[in-house]
């Protein structure tokens, strides 16, 4: 028996929330059957489902293993609802560029950010891990991103951050791209040093210290 | 007049002494810097493979005012190399790192292989002891170790250890096993080849990331089993964790190490307050150590005695540009106060 769309949207949600990855798909499958629309069921159930995630991860009360797990069971969600999109939905999103920079390894908390900044609404171009620094300026360059996000969990490589700063300077494009930083050394006082625009503690932070940055409300 | 290896040794048995020992593991806990480097002139990335030059740099981090200890290895690939990941050394600027995983999932633990004690790089940290055991005397010569789970997740995808850490719990215990039973092997042959202290960096296995139930289950299981795997003969064992600790003061408490040893992140005074009767190592930021000035790290020296801290040591490894004139001012702050 199908259920109304309110109970479908909060079936959604409940999934991502409880990490159950193939009922996520199945309610998914079983909503769009019902003839709802999907951009409905990715904002009002997926993503709050996320969102829902987000301030228990806020409130200590889900940890970085939930998070993961709970963006899997979004992302098998939005597998099944995306193609039904119909194309006014599809609107003119903000582009972010991030990675780990050259050297490090070390990569879950950018993960973590990128799955938030999706969830957010931001396009993310992740270029992964050991990312030479020239890669971040050179790709923000290429499709217009307006954000570089840069993250690090050693302090050797931290140096890397005040590097793509300058590099910004040198392709004439500083004014046109925010930087913004994390990762176990960084620190506020570290961003302003090398001239970062902002400096975010975790991924839930990050979200609003882009949407800061970048005037969106 | 106490040898820094007394010292340490007596403030581990949790003795009063004149003043805190400075100690910088290595491993993880990187202690060299490029002036440092400079100076001896040996350099990384040679000394990662290279015994002789491993234990010079070592012996140069004490020789030279550093810190009041001998260290070995200079990175945490060591383990996940031998068990079959690929790792690039880097560079003089560049800890070494894993590009390629050894297997995919907790359940490919066949695929792995054990460390081999007799070749590779687990051979040239072991040589380097036996080089410091024979060359020095003094001070402690640590053998580092990276933790059950940071090493479990530098041999595959970290995001996928994660979830199968709920995913395939039983398959992921018996994985936690293997990786444990290779650091162990390590280890012992590390205290056979004259390591006086064996300390253990977890950075991945963090109360933040794993939250109180894993981080129990996983983290301080296998700590306590690779600790209890290791032969009573040494004089003491440290485990740093990286990380906020508020969610898991209680489970840390757990741990069986002589030492255990906090980032910056972690307030000193807090973690005394919740954890009256450990003996405490850390935790001068290494922000100001590679960006301030040896007043600021005079200051953030005396400041970790006071709020408690027995051993002082940076929070982190170093900085590659951490200027010597501040790496010295550590202890030189701690022998002007004794």
């Amino acid at each position: 028996m199908a259920g109304t769309k309110e109970e479908l949207l909060a079936k959604l949600a409940e999934c991502v929330v409880e990490m159950e990855e193939e009922e996520a798909a199945d309610t998914a499958r079983e909503y769009l059957e019902s003839g709802y629309p999907a951009f409905d069921g990715i904002m009002h159930g997926l993503v709050e489902g996320m969102n829902q995630a987000s301030e228990l991860f806020d409130a200590e009360e889900y940890f970085v293993t939930d998070v993961l797990l709970c963006s899997d069971a979004m992302y098998a969600g939005l597998e099944v609802l995306k193609p039904h999109l119909e194309e006014e939905n599809a609107e003119e999103r903000k582009k972010a560029v991030i990675g780990v920079v050259e050297g490090d390894t070390h990569d879950i908390g950018k993960n973590l950010v990128k799955i938030m900044m999706e969830t957010a609404g931001f396009e993310m171009i992740d270029l992964g891990r050991d990312v030479p620094l020239q890669k971040f300026v050179d790709t923000a360059k290429e499709t217009g991103a307006e954000l570089i996000c840069l993250s690090t969990l050693m302090t050797t490589t931290m140096g890397g951050m005040e590097t793509v700063v300058e590099l910004l300077k040198e392709a004439g494009i500083r004014d046109k791209v925010k930087v913004m930083i994390g990762g176990g050394p960084i620190s506020q006082k570290y961003a302003e040093k090398i001239g970062a625009d902002g400096y975010s503690q975790n991924a839930v932070e990050a979200v609003r210290l882009a949407k800061n940055l970048l005037n969106i409300c | 007049m106490l040898t820094p290896k007394e010292r340490l040794k007596n403030v581990m048995e949790g003795r009063v002494v004149d003043r805190p020992p400075c100690i910088c593991p290595g491993g993880m806990m990187n202690m060299v810097t490029q002036e440092l480097m400079e100076t001896v002139q040996v350099f990384m990335p040679e000394a990662h493979t290279n015994a002789r030059k491993m234990a010079d740099l070592a012996k140069a981090v004490y020789e030279k005012g550093c810190f009041e200890n001998y260290g070995v290895p200079f990175c945490m690939t060591v383990e996940a190399e031998e068990m079959g990941a690929k790792v690039d050394m880097g560079s003089m600027i560049y800890e070494p790192h894993v590009i390629e995983y050894a297997i995919n999932s907790v359940s490919e633990l066949d695929k792995l292989v054990p460390v081999d004690l007799e070749s590779g790089r687990a051979k040239v940290v072991l040589d380097a002891i036996r080089l410091l055991k024979q060359e020095t005397k003094g001070a402690p010569i640590v053998g580092n170790l990276t933790g059950p789970v940071s090493t479990a997740s530098s041999v595959m995808e970290p995001v996928v250890f994660y979830k199968e850490l709920r995913k395939k719990n039983k398959e992921a215990h018996k994985y936690m096993e293997f990786v444990t039973a290779q650091l162990i092997a390590f280890g012992r042959a590390q205290i056979d080849a004259g390591a006086d202290v064996i300390a253990i960096s977890d950075p991945s296995g963090t109360g933040e990331i794993l939250g109180p139930r894993f981080f129990d289950e996983f983290a301080v299981t296998y700590l306590n089993k690779l600790l209890d795997g290791l032969q009573k003969e040494k004089m003491g064992t440290i485990v740093h964790i990286c990380g906020q600790m508020n969610s898991v003061y209680k489970e840390i408490d757990k741990v069986r190490s002589d030492v255990l040893s906090f980032d910056s992140v972690v307030s000193m005074k807090e973690a005394r307050e919740n954890l009256k009767d450990r003996v405490l190592m850390g935790n001068v930021s290494t922000y100001a150590l590679e960006f301030g000035t040896p007043e600021k790290v005079h200051k953030l020296t005396k400041g970790c005695i006071k709020n408690g801290s027995d051993i002082i040591s940076p929070a982190c490894g170093l900085g590659m540009k951490s200027p010597l004139a501040n790496v010295k001012a550590i202890l030189e702050c701690l022998k002007e106060e004794a």
